[in-house]
């Protein structure tokens, strides 16, 4: 058993959120399930995260609307520069998942309220899923 | 032209708008500046497109609300020969011409909602076709918008289309009003003056003192900084800056509350008689009396609220506002406030 923990990569994501609570909550959730967390409050911070170089991340979590460079324009950064990492997309109350996920070139977009389970559910399936491209 | 406009300024508003450009030039996403008249929204588009990969293609503007929306459409898309009567020869249209380049397109908010259905199909597709032509052509403009509206407001009232705000509010810009950080002054005191001084080939001024300094921090700047570069200008020339500064403490109060400017300058003019103001000019102003005026417009609703919620019954009324009943009848009196003619019969 202590092999095969051992043995299990540590996958690093990024957060990004402009919401501190949401930012807390979620990543006091991955840090449980073994992840190692990197958060951002805004796309800027995020960037600049992506950009420098000891920063390799497995999987990016974002939320769409924020400050400066919004969700969307992350996306897309990312998707420019390293296609291969996948992301997810949330997107909030009140907001217009539609018009915003059909701008988004997110792997999944998910809505808000979710459930955490189900976030995690989907990190496992798209890290997965990546693993199984790379052998 | 081969190098940028400066962004001046140390306040973090602007250092924050430099590293900005510096992690988004490179992408081609699109961009929303937004801020009030004057702040520099042009200079911002500016220097995204000199540190981009594009700069060595053309830079093109538009101004969204100087034309109308029949001429701006030809504006954007061009028109073959004989489009329209008056069409004599083919016209390229502003996407093409930006091809590789930058489309600045300023005063976004003031786009027809016709033409901005338009404008996201042109960004959806990359394709746009010519008034008149049934080909399509290709575009790789890199849109850069501006606007002083608030879009998220015209949002909310339908003047600007939810769909065309999410494609082209990928990266946002806001820039704050130069009154909302005054610590970016005195640099662009020192760079205008310098430059203006060359331009007008004048000496070198002597720096401004520190009352006027003081006075040029205090004010408001409500054309932000353009209206700054025209006082320069108007110092360089004139050489003194005293009366140059003490001109625009004096002129600003009035046009501002002609021109209601923003909602606080509505306000005013809105409190003060008018008429008034444009005889006796500035010493109409007084503050006790604009006081008694808000409060007493004040006191007439909620007096009046609760008299309707209580049918006119006035010891409860009192009791609800916590008054006596005589102070109550003194402010129905004084504030002339007059039972609805229904119950008039009623009580009388």
């Amino acid at each position: 058993m202590r092999v095969k923990t051992e043995m299990k990569k540590k996958y690093k994501l990024l957060l990004i959120d402009d919401d501190k609570d949401i930012l807390a909550v979620l990543s006091k959730f991955l840090r449980k399930k073994k992840y190692t967390v990197v958060t951002a409050s805004n796309g800027l911070e995020a960037m600049k995260l992506f950009e420098s170089e000891d920063k390799d991340f497995d999987l990016i979590i974002t939320d769409l609307v924020m400050p400066h460079i919004t969700g969307v324009g992350v996306i897309s950064i990312v998707k420019q520069k390293r296609p291969e990492i996948p992301i997810i997309a949330i997107t909030g109350w009140g907001e217009h998942p539609e018009a915003l996920a059909t701008e988004s070139q997110a792997d999944l977009v998910l809505k808000k309220p979710f459930e955490l389970s189900e976030l995690d559910n989907l990190i496992s399936k798209l890290l997965s899923k990546n693993n199984n491209n790379d052998t | 032209m081969n190098i940028p406009p400066p962004l001046i300024g140390v306040s973090q508003a602007i250092e924050s708008i430099r590293e900005l450009i510096k992690h988004v030039s490179d992408t081609g996403l699109n961009v929303v500046i937004s801020g009030e008249s004057g702040v520099g929204k042009e200079v911002v588009a500016q220097n995204l497109y000199f540190s981009s990969p594009r700069k060595d293609k053309p830079f093109i503007k538009v101004n969204c609300a100087a034309l109308p929306e029949g001429l701006l459409e030809s504006e954007l898309f061009g028109y073959e020969q004989g489009a329209f009567t008056g069409a004599n020869q083919r016209r390229r249209g502003k996407f093409r011409l930006a091809h590789k380049g930058v489309l600045f397109l300023d005063e976004i908010g003031d786009m027809s909602i016709s033409l901005q259905s338009k404008l996201l199909h042109v960004l959806q597709s990359g394709e746009f076709s010519p008034l008149g032509s049934e080909k399509d052509i290709k575009t790789d403009a890199w849109v850069i918008a501006a606007t002083n509206h608030n879009l998220e407001q015209d949002l909310k009232n339908g003047k600007f289309r939810e769909d065309l705000y999410y494609r082209l509010n990928i990266i946002k810009f806001y820039i704050t009003p130069l009154r909302n950080r005054p610590e970016d002054i005195s640099p662009l005191i020192e760079y205008y003056i310098q430059r203006y001084s060359n331009h007008f080939n004048t000496n070198k001024l002597l720096k401004p003192s520190k009352k006027v300094m003081d006075s040029l921090l205090a004010y408001h700047w409500p054309g932000n900084v353009r209206e700054l570069q025209n006082v320069l200008k108007r110092v360089v020339v004139l050489k003194d800056w005293e009366e140059v500064v003490n001109e625009l403490n004096s002129s600003s109060l009035p046009t501002n509350l002609a021109v209601k400017q923003s909602d606080e300058s509505s306000i005013v003019s809105d409190l003060l008689d008018p008429g008034d103001l444009e005889t006796k000019g500035l010493e109409s102003l007084s503050l006790k009396i604009i006081k008694k005026k808000v409060l007493d417009r004040i006191e007439k609703e909620v007096i009046s609220y609760v008299l309707g919620k209580t049918g006119w019954n006035r010891s409860k009324a009192c009791k609800i506002l916590k008054i006596s009943y005589k102070t109550l009848l003194y402010k129905i009196n004084d504030l002339n406030l007059e039972p609805p003619s229904t119950l008039k019969r009623k009580l009388s």
